[in-house]
């Protein structure tokens, strides 16, 4: 279990900045050794194959360093090594749980430098999936969360919708997780007849289980005294520590890359009012702790379903993708995207040189860069809080290590 | 009736241990393995070898029931598990999947039996027979009729509390010689949250003790007869006002006790990946297990002796009435009432575990002393006060 | 604020490293080989004084850049006697992005660190470190991130050359 490596401490706590996370005082007057205790790589609690090795006095943590790469598969060297439509399937590798959300952010890359206009179905089509991703994607994160927490049931509640978004997937492009749906210049097929519908009574369902959910999650006693006021994230330290998404709404930051820097159709959605950025306001605890995440993922679930909903209403007939070669020859250039991934943003910055490789592809995972407070956070909580921090940055380890 | 005099706890000792003798003579669980083995012992066999023989037949039976409830309450949790989460659970094997401990414990008992290099081989191997030796011993305990009992102890609860605490010390030692700091987590965990809720479980179910006027399990459940076989009992507030705040705290700390969720510290599968059970494979682990159910079920019929009739139902009362008492019957009518009310304990149990979070160990803590040890006396206090000055005005009381 | 804005105001305050802007144009129609550039605008900065750069952008009231997105590094091609360090800089407040982009020789990849101005960037460039054999001077915590500690090479310059194999498994 322990490792012979000795203990290197995070970056000292720059001057003159709040400190945050890890406040709390405890009873503590007993001193003993500390001790190094492997979080992983095989643990239930890090969501695939992270490893956090922990200083720990007792049960109090003293320091945290997170260990990646157990699950890189050299995402970006593929990127530089196959064709342009090729390496769309491996957009759906890195964010497993959004890969409706992945393939935008890739297509939208590469799309902004071709310069193509893409049918309005087609949006339609990318906004609804992607929404409706969005709505899988926090389903997990939330019902992961509670299972961290130690509720099981609404992780297999949770479950049973997740299974339905699958199942309308699953009739919308073949696939259950690594859509491929979106294309570069559309979309892979049109919906197929009676699936809107469908898609309607998902929405119709989701909203009376909805409820259920927030009351036997989110509002649980137990879960609040659990989450609240644990592994608090400063207004300045999100930004410094550049996190985006849910980690920054959860600190009350009014920031939301759907309506600030709006993509597809967006400028539209806001301009209906048909959707809010829900933002936290620290109601049981502090601002900015773990259960103020949780809050902002889980009203964000219904917000998405307001977006589906307008996206049913306004979705009409027509062409779903451009008329796009199989060989893509991208004019040279450089472009970066980033869109409002269930995480946060997902960041796409690709090279061309007019060629049919790209130079670079880089994807900037919000997992990544969310999970980089971890070591901000931890030192100063309890054993068991690290793993409701953990929970709270709602990390996808294929995503960290890409 | 109580009363109020400095010798009572020194008399009713002695008074537990006549008791306790009586119940042996009378008594036709031991004694009737006795007799029926000096009815067809042959001549050459010594007469001391009847009762070690007569022993070792009732630690078989106690075995066997507690095996047979460990596997019929994994099932039960399988199943509750599965509908509370709207699904079937086990159904494969046998009806509803009714065979499906069987089918558990014969994996369990083919699989590799494996000890960590660095592990102190000796705790680790005594750990799990420890754990369910104690378990088996307060089994001994608990009487499934007024005149079926292995063991009728006047100090009855003193012997259950006594021996299911000492399965702590098994934890621990399993915890420790694992040479795993997530075992070792677990069982300091398991240390302090058992000694933390020792004292309210104690100290709550003084209040019954108190009202019925003995530790005896079976004349406890005797002192709730009558009223039709539920009017009586314990709970009910027009016996003992105290009786349903000092059971809420009782349950609680039997949550504790026997690391159940929202208290599954010990084992956090989330944090801890199993606590003190991480390095056990096979049949030991599967001791752990036994344990654990075992525990649940002896607590909830602790619980419904001391607060829900124990044998009293209308059913037992209906029994009597038809069969006369001690009539077979009457003994059918008291078994399964103890045990159906021992079973609904433990699905409230499970019921809790598949809906409630885990809660952390500083919360643990702070409730078990900053809450529960002084609400659980003053319980205590109350109910003395109504035993001394309410109670004996009371008609139905006397 | 658009790009022009913003590289306007960069200007007036005298941004310090800056070394001039690129924008994307329509190729040349004379010219059969330009082929023109598409995508994002960019503004070119002195890796040396990149920190400088990203603190006078972070603290300027009109462009509040308090966010960086995304600090990386692109080789373009093995002839190329430098690499790119693209960083994207967001602003929450003024709701506008910037791209910048610093010119680094291959030879003598040393550039001071940022993260004393955004410490989001203590892991963005811990991969850079380790994928293109940049170092970054000043960096509290400079050990590989992805990549083993013991991994031999950059896997992301174009002329890396694949292991054999690592630590007897082989690679190819």
């Amino acid at each position: 279990m322990s490792t012979t490596k000795t203990y290197e401490p995070s970056i000292s706590r720059t001057e003159g900045r709040p400190l945050a996370g890890g406040e709390r005082e405890y009873m503590i007057d007993v001193r003993t050794q500390d001790m190094e205790v492997n979080m992983g790589p095989q643990h239930p609690a890090t969501h695939g194959v992270m490893r956090v090795l922990v200083r720990a006095d007792g049960e109090l943590i003293t320091g945290a360093q997170p260990h990646l790469g157990y699950l890189h598969r050299c995402a970006e060297k593929i990127g530089e090594s196959v064709e342009w439509l090729q390496y769309l399937p491996y957009t759906d590798r890195y964010d497993y749980l959004a890969a409706m959300n992945n393939n935008l952010g890739y297509s939208m890359a590469v799309e902004k430098l071709m310069g193509i206009e893409i049918p309005r179905r087609a949006m339609m089509l990318r906004t609804l999936c992607a929404e409706l991703n969005r709505i899988g994607s926090h389903l997990i994160a939330i019902g992961t969360y509670g299972l961290d927490i130690g509720a099981f049931t609404p992780f297999l509640y949770m479950f049973r919708e997740r299974e339905w978004m699958m199942a309308l997937f699953e009739k919308i492009c073949g696939a259950r997780l690594t859509y491929s749906y979106i294309r570069i210049g559309g979309v892979f097929n049109d919906a197929p007849p009676g699936w809107l519908s469908e898609v309607e009574a998902f929405c119709d369902t989701f909203e009376v289980k909805w409820r259920e959910y927030y009351d036997l999650l989110i509002q649980n006693h137990i879960f609040v005294k659990r989450t609240a006021d644990i592994g608090v994230i400063t207004r300045e330290m999100a930004l410094d520590f550049g996190l985006t998404g849910p980690m920054l709404r959860g600190s009350a930051i009014d920031w939301d890359l759907r309506r600030d820097t709006p993509y597809e159709l967006y400028d539209e959605i806001c301009k209906d009012k048909a959707f809010e950025i829900p933002l936290a306001s620290g109601e049981k605890g502090t601002l900015g702790d773990c259960w103020d995440r949780a809050w902002v993922r889980a009203m964000e679930m219904m917000e998405s379903i307001k977006i589906v909903r307008w996206c049913l209403d306004k979705i009409e007939p027509g062409p779903v993708i451009g008329d796009i070669p199989k060989t893509l020859r991208i004019p040279p250039g450089e472009a970066y995207v980033g869109i409002e991934n269930p995480r946060g943003e997902l960041g796409h910055y690709v090279v061309s040189d007019g060629g049919k490789i790209a130079v670079r592809c880089r994807v900037r995972g919000p997992s990544f860069v969310n999970l980089a407070v971890l070591e901000e956070l931890m030192p100063g909580a309890l054993l068991a809080d690290t793993i409701a921090i953990i929970g709270s940055t709602d990390i996808v380890v294929g995503e960290t290590d890409r | 009736m109580l009363t109020f005099d400095p010798a009572i706890g020194f008399s009713s000792a002695v008074l537990a241990v006549q008791s306790a003798e009586s119940g042996l003579k009378d008594g036709f669980g031991t004694n009737a393995i006795q007799d029926f083995l000096v009815g067809v012992k042959p001549e050459y066999v010594p007469a001391w070898a009847v009762p070690l023989t007569a022993i070792g037949i009732a630690i078989g039976i106690v075995l066997a029931i507690v095996s047979v409830l460990a596997m019929f309450s994994t099932w039960l949790e399988r199943k509750v598990s599965g509908h509370i989460q709207c699904r079937f659970g086990p159904m494969r094997v046998g009806w509803h999947g009714w065979l499906q401990p069987l089918a558990d414990g014969v994996k369990l008992l083919l699989k590799e039996d494996m000890i960590p290099l660095g592990a102190d081989r000796t705790l680790y191997v005594i750990a799990p027979a420890l754990v369910l030796a104690s378990l088996l011993g307060a089994m001994a305990a608990f009487p499934l009729t007024e005149t079926f009992y292995f063991a009728n102890f006047g100090l009855g609860i003193f012997m259950i509390l006594a021996l299911t605490s000492t399965t702590t010390i098994g934890v621990v030692m399993a915890g420790w010689s694992s040479n795993s700091k997530w075992s070792l987590y677990g069982a300091m965990r398991e240390a302090a949250q058992v000694v933390a809720y020792e004292i309210p479980l104690g100290i709550s179910l003084l209040v019954p003790i108190m009202v019925a006027g003995s530790f005896n399990l079976i004349e406890v459940s005797q002192g709730q007869g009558g009223g039709y076989g539920i009017l009586n009992w314990n709970i009910w507030p027009w016996v003992n006002p105290f009786m349903l705040p000092a059971f809420v705290l009782f349950f609680v700390a039997i949550l504790a006790e026997t690391k159940r969720a929202p208290f599954d510290l010990p084992e956090a599968e989330s944090e801890l990946v199993a606590g003190f059970m991480t390095e056990y494979s096979g049949i030991r682990w599967s001791f752990f297990f036994m344990e654990e159910y075992a525990a649940m079920f002896l607590y909830c019929v602790v619980g419904s002796f001391f607060f829900f009739g124990g044998f009293e139902s209308p059913v037992t009362s209906l029994a009597e009435s038809v069969g006369g008492t001690n009539s077979l019957l009457h003994q059918l009518g008291a078994a399964s009432t103890i045990v159906l009310k021992g079973f609904a304990g433990v699905f409230l149990m499970m019921w809790l575990r598949w809906t409630l979070p885990r809660v952390r160990i500083d919360q643990v803590m702070t409730m078990g002393y900053k809450y529960l040890t002084p609400l659980a006396l003053v319980c205590v206090l109350g109910a003395g006060l109504w035993e001394a000055f309410i109670a004996p005005h009371l008609w139905w009381r006397s | 604020m658009n790009f022009q804005g913003i590289y306007d105001r960069i200007r007036s305050i005298q941004a310090p490293g800056v070394t001039g802007m690129d924008e994307p144009r329509e190729p040349n129609p004379q010219d059969k080989k330009d082929k023109g550039r598409s995508g994002d605008p960019y503004v070119l900065v002195d890796p040396q004084r990149l920190p400088e750069f990203l603190e006078c952008l972070r603290d300027d009231p009109s462009l509040k850049f308090e966010l960086m997105a995304d600090l990386t590094a692109t080789d373009p091609s093995k002839e190329d006697g430098y690499l790119w360090i693209n960083v994207q800089l967001l602003s929450l407040v003024r709701k506008h992005r910037l791209a910048v982009k610093c010119l680094l020789p291959k030879e003598n990849a040393v550039m001071p660190s940022s993260v004393s101005v955004h410490r989001g960037a203590q892991w963005a460039e811990r991969e850079c470190s380790e994928m293109y054999g940049i170092t970054f001077e000043g960096h509290p915590d400079p050990r590989n991130i992805l990549l083993p500690e013991d991994w031999i090479g950059h896997p992301l310059r174009k002329d890396y050359e694949f292991p054999e194999e690592y630590h007897g498994i082989s690679c190819k």
